[in-house]
């Protein structure tokens, strides 16, 4: 039971990281990426590689991953981003899918469909994570340093440049703002941190898949981002929180038949993000950071 | 007097057509340093996509814009800016979901990386700026509310105070003035006096006349694409010919 609520505790953690992550780009400068599940499938193969075929350690592994993220999309950012708007979020869909080819085709690295398993645990200063415990006290040290380094970016100039043209593109270029110059910056910044969640994730379950890193996981990260508030330091962890306890809670219900609790949590997403929409558009935490919203 | 004056923008022969539409055909026009230039005419005249085009948001299809003697035509947007062109937007395209501050202070920094360069004295001559920009604007008292929460004169003001916070020699305002009271104009009118005086050049699209005869030391005339004169306000506005064009097109 107690290693039970851990588990999700830690996949939380892992969740958050990404959710946080995707709302810098998404929150903060409006670039609506469907792509997100694939740099944490990059982070997540790219770690398990350099742990298994290069001996490297939990630090040097997750580096390796977030240094791949990082140019892959950089390569991926520069042509993309010079669409705008809704044409990035198509580009963003055609990138998942091509992501999703190749990690079921280029069997050598990823393990094609089957995955990779005997992924080694984490190992870090010369200590190796053995008990789910460690997982959380690691996963949680990850969440809470990347929420740090978003709540520095955000409220520097950086931040100021991103909201700027999330706000006006036409505005921020003619007042000196290199637009591509910066969302290609946070495309890569969002892209090498939510590679950690992918290096947890590998390192925890030590068994890796292309099925985490699918279109579902994007849209499912987006959510997270969306029912927790947009452009708030904490909405995209309690988005994240609540989507994941979600299948958990309802398999508590008395009298729910095992095979229906898919389609009803469906249901329950469809229905929350509607009234979301209706009540709090702002996200369940936008309304503690802009009060005046609806002012 | 002004035609002693540097020209600090040329533009010359600039022609931009939209499908079979000639928006600004074959314009020449100089905006000589430190005076007020008034660019009116009918609506659809071009005065707004002579902005765009001179900004960069736009390129000509023929013709050339030159900047303090360099050609700046096809140069991106935000280099232009940078040279020390701002403008305000008949939109006002304000950062809605920022800060009155917010807005403000990031047309001063202009680094696009992680970093502002200059240290410790260039954030301190940012710093000031800013508050001179929100003092002059009188939006102090408003400097943490959103922009979008702001009334319609002070996003007016708003769009103003950005233009004078970054800096710019050259202003290129489009319609700062419109929908102003009478208390909010006298205010929008001392405040380009000042800025005047303290150097900067403007070029502003205006309407109203009582306006355009108050600050204009030099008014250029367009219609459908084209200027059809430049000069003394008093030539200009007493042109019955550019009057005929002026109130038929706009009873029209």
């Amino acid at each position: 039971m107690e290693t039970y609520i851990i588990n999700l505790l830690v996949l939380i953690s892992i969740n958050a990281i990404l959710a946080v992550t995707l709302n810098f780009i998404l929150g903060y400068a409006g670039i609506f990426s469907i792509a997100h599940a694939l740099f944490f499938g990059v982070g997540a193969y790219a770690a398990t590689f350099a742990a298994m075929k290069l001996g490297l350690d939990f630090t040097g592994a997750t580096a390796f991953g977030m240094l791949l993220a990082a140019l892959i999309s950089l390569a991926l950012a520069l042509p993309a981003l010079r669409v705008r708007g809704e044409y990035f979020v198509a580009a963003s869909l055609g990138l998942q899918m091509l992501a999703i080819t190749v990690f079921t085709e280029w069997k050598s690295v990823t393990g094609g469909i089957g995955g990779l398993t005997n992924i080694p645990p984490a190992r870090i200063f010369g200590f190796t994570l053995t008990q789910p415990e460690h997982y959380l006290v690691l996963s949680l040290a990850c969440l809470l340093a990347i929420i740090l380094i978003i709540r520095a970016l955000v409220r520097s100039s950086f931040g100021r440049s991103l909201k700027a043209l999330r706000d006006d593109e036409a505005a921020a270029s003619a007042f000196g703002k290199n637009v591509s110059v910066i969302k290609t910056s946070a495309v890569v910044l969002s892209s090498a941190l939510a590679a950690v969640a992918g290096s947890l994730y590998a390192s925890y379950l030590s068994f890796i898949n292309v099925e985490s890193f699918v279109l579902e996981t994007s849209i499912q990260l987006m959510a997270m981002v969306i029912i927790g508030g947009t452009a708030t330091l904490f909405g995209p962890v309690v988005g994240a929180v609540l989507i994941i306890l979600l299948p958990a809670g309802l398999s508590y219900i008395p009298h729910l038949p095992a095979t229906e609790i898919g389609s009803i949590q469906q249901i329950i997403y469809g229905l929350a993000m509607v009234l979301l929409m209706i009540f709090r558009p702002g996200g369940l935490w936008g309304f503690q950071e802009n009060p005046k919203a609806h002012a | 007097m002004s035609d002693q004056q540097d020209i600090l923008l040329q533009v010359t022969g600039v022609a931009k057509t939209f499908g079979g539409l000639k928006a600004v055909d074959d314009v020449t026009l100089a905006l000589r340093a430190g005076i007020v230039t008034t660019l009116v005419g009918p609506n659809g005249a071009g005065k707004t996509t002579l902005f765009n085009l001179i900004t960069g948001q736009l390129v000509p299809d023929r013709g050339e814009v030159v900047w303090l003697g360099n050609s700046i035509v096809r140069l991106p947007q935000w280099k232009i800016a940078r040279l020390g062109i701002g403008r305000t937007f008949q939109d006002l395209k304000l950062f809605s979901h920022m800060t009155v501050e917010e807005n403000v202070t990031t047309v001063t920094e202009r680094g696009s990386w992680l970093w502002q360069p200059g240290g410790a004295a260039a954030k301190a001559a940012r710093r000031s700026s800013v508050e001179a920009a929100l003092e002059a604007t009188g939006l102090k008292d408003k400097r943490h509310a959103r922009a979008i929460d702001l009334a319609f004169a002070e996003r007016k003001f708003l769009s103003l105070a950005r233009v004078m916070a970054s800096g710019a020699r050259l202003w290129l305002l489009d319609e700062p003035a419109s929908g102003l009271d009478p208390g909010s104009y006298e205010r929008f009118l001392s405040l380009l006096r000042n800025s005047v005086r303290g150097g900067v050049t403007i070029c502003i699209i205006e309407h109203n006349l009582d306006i355009v005869q108050g600050i204009s030391d030099r008014i250029a005339f367009l219609d459908q694409g084209r200027l059809l004169a430049e000069g003394e306000p008093k030539t200009i506005l007493s042109d019955p010919a550019l009057a005929a064009i002026y109130f038929g097109e706009r009873a029209a």
